[in-house]
């Protein structure tokens, strides 16, 4: 369905993406992720060729989207990553305008979708929060039931609330068989709605993967309270991989192996457990040390 | 062309595009207002302006003097208030219909949209030439109010010179539209375009006019665009149109062109 080949952009300064390549399947959610400054946004902009690829190309079903201009866009769903409307619009002129744009948008859809997202389609686009105008886009990129949807970062804005309607959203019209690419710098979302992701780190891709098997290598930090501190110290020698400890609490840092962890940890009285969420550098520290050794 | 896109902004830009054309109706309802009096003082104006050095009459297009209203419109108006307001609209109004979407982003949904970076880009440059052919219809129009109301019957209007007078200025301005539209369809920074489009357009004027006043620095004014708008010769039937129209329409074009091609082929960061 899509197709990124072999994409290169190289930009004054040595900063850029290089030798880019994935595939999506129809009907496949598919994350990208990566660090701010990773190349997800240059990646997108040359799928919707904004951007001419010093090298290879893009193709969305048949069509080259650098090259075949026009013709590629009518399936396609697109929410860029910094919304920028035009000045003077207000939610509903914005998306009227979009629609004519398109030819036509099944009103009831759009309306459906204003309705779930739950805001005032007729304030002033500036006066709006960033969560409201992430909301319009996202209205936007969906109103016309495309085959495919694009999005740069969607839930970046939005609350914990909405976030879920997101991404109801996007399982429901993956069931109905829409193609989704989705960037984000935060692996929970991805988790909950991937089937695979590629991870990207300083312009490069560094694995294409099942997302059970980035859960599988994914790190995670649980911070062990015990009761005792003799415990504590009994559990410390466990074998477990220790980030560190203070008094009667060890945090540990986990990467798939959470049998283990649990049969561990109920050897001993629990005073509590925290997991720390951590930023996606540490979440995938495997993937990048590896890279760091190359 | 893209209807909607070209109807939505031509419903961004109405109310400038008629702050101008309003304006300068305005302006040219008051030149033939204080006409009369001047005109009971020409002679002593006329002195007053042979008085001066040659170069900054002929510079500010007084060399017809204060005798008939169409000397006096030509030389005060289109020599020079006109050549600004359209200039100050051709930098601006091009500046904000490609450069400014580019470099806040908004051109993301234009092309994100079913359509092609040339039908926009066309789209856009026919917006800027639709504001361009109101001003100067409405001033056009002004004028001819102007001239009924205040000096006399229409039918005593040198009608001819007039219309080649507005005739002028569009296609000059069309040259310069096309010139400031190449700028800001190459340019990524809204700011960046507005400079350069302004140096340019201020400069070409600049050069006009001092190439007017100073007989050493005559030549200046042959590199400048502005030199074929020559409003007082157009009032007097020396202008040759021919060449005139042909060079202002050529450039015109290939800012235009040169100006769509480019926007088709160059990344933008969107």
């Amino acid at each position: 369905m899509l197709t990124v080949s072999h994409v290169t952009k190289v930009f004054p300064g040595g900063k850029g993406i290089f030798d880019v390549s994935f595939t999506v399947e129809k009907g496949e959610v598919f994350g990208f992720l990566g660090p701010n400054g990773a190349g997800k946004s240059t990646t997108i902009r040359h799928i919707m060729g904004f951007m001419k690829p010093e090298k290879g190309y893009v193709r969305i079903k048949d069509y080259d989207t650098w090259k075949d201009q026009g013709q590629f866009q009518k399936q396609i769903g697109y929410l860029p990553g910094e919304i920028a409307f035009m000045e003077g619009m207000t939610g509903r002129s914005f998306l009227d305008f979009m629609s004519s744009l398109r030819g036509g948008v099944n009103q009831q859809r759009r309306a459906e979708l204003v309705k779930r997202l739950q805001f005032d389609d007729r304030t002033p686009i500036r006066k709006m929060s960033k969560g409201m105008k992430q909301k319009v886009g996202i209205v936007a990129a969906f109103m016309h039931e495309p085959e495919v949807i694009i999005l740069d970062e969607p839930t970046s804005g939005l609350d914990p609330l909405m976030q879920k309607v997101f991404i109801e959203l996007v399982l429901e019209e993956k069931a109905k068989g829409t193609t989704f690419l989705m960037s984000s710098h935060s692996f929970p979302e991805i988790e909950r709605t991937c089937d695979r992701a590629a991870i990207i780190k300083d312009g490069r891709i560094i694995a294409v993967k099942n997302i059970h098997e980035l859960q599988a290598v994914q790190r995670k930090l649980f911070e062990v309270t015990f009761e005792n501190e003799a415990d504590r110290d009994a559990f410390l020698g466990s074998g477990l991989k220790i980030d560190s400890f203070k008094d009667k609490q060890v945090r540990v840092s986990v990467q798939g192996d959470y049998d283990r962890f649990t049969q561990e940890a109920a050897k001993y009285r629990i005073r509590s457990i925290d997991v720390f969420t951590l930023n996606l550098e540490d979440i995938f520290m495997d993937y990048y040390d590896r890279e760091g050794r190359d | 062309m893209n209807m909607p896109l070209y109807g939505q902004m031509l419903k961004n830009h109405m109310r400038t595009m008629t702050s101008y054309a309003f304006g300068s109706a305005f302006y040219i309802l008051l030149m033939f207002w204080i006409y009369p009096s001047m005109a009971t003082q020409s002679e002593s104006l006329n002195a007053l302006i042979e008085s001066m050095p040659e170069g900054l009459g002929k510079a500010f297009g007084l060399e017809n003097g204060f005798g008939s209203i169409d000397a006096f419109i030509s030389g005060e108006y289109y020599g020079l208030l006109f050549v600004l307001i359209l200039s100050i609209f051709s930098i601006m109004t091009s500046t904000q219909l490609m450069a400014r979407l580019v470099d806040q982003g908004s051109m993301g949904y234009l092309l994100s949209a079913p359509t092609t970076r040339i039908k926009v880009a066309v789209t856009q440059a026919a917006v800027l030439l639709t504001g361009l052919l109101m001003i100067t219809l409405v001033t056009t129009l002004a004028g001819y109010g102007g001239y009924a109301w205040f000096i006399g019957n229409l039918s005593d209007f040198d009608s001819n010179g007039f219309l080649l007078l507005n005739l002028g200025a569009f296609l000059l301005f069309f040259a310069v539209c096309g010139l400031s539209f190449l700028i800001s369809a190459v340019s990524n920074d809204e700011k960046k375009a507005l400079g350069i489009a302004g140096i340019v357009v201020f400069g070409f004027f600049s050069l006009n006019l001092v190439g007017k006043i100073s007989d050493q620095l005559s030549w200046m004014q042959h590199i400048s665009l502005f030199s074929l708008f020559n409003p007082a010769g157009i009032v007097k039937g020396t202008v040759s149109w021919t060449p005139v129209v042909i060079i202002l329409l050529a450039i015109g074009m290939a800012g235009f062109i040169a100006g769509i091609t480019i926007f088709r082929k160059r990344s933008l960061l969107l």
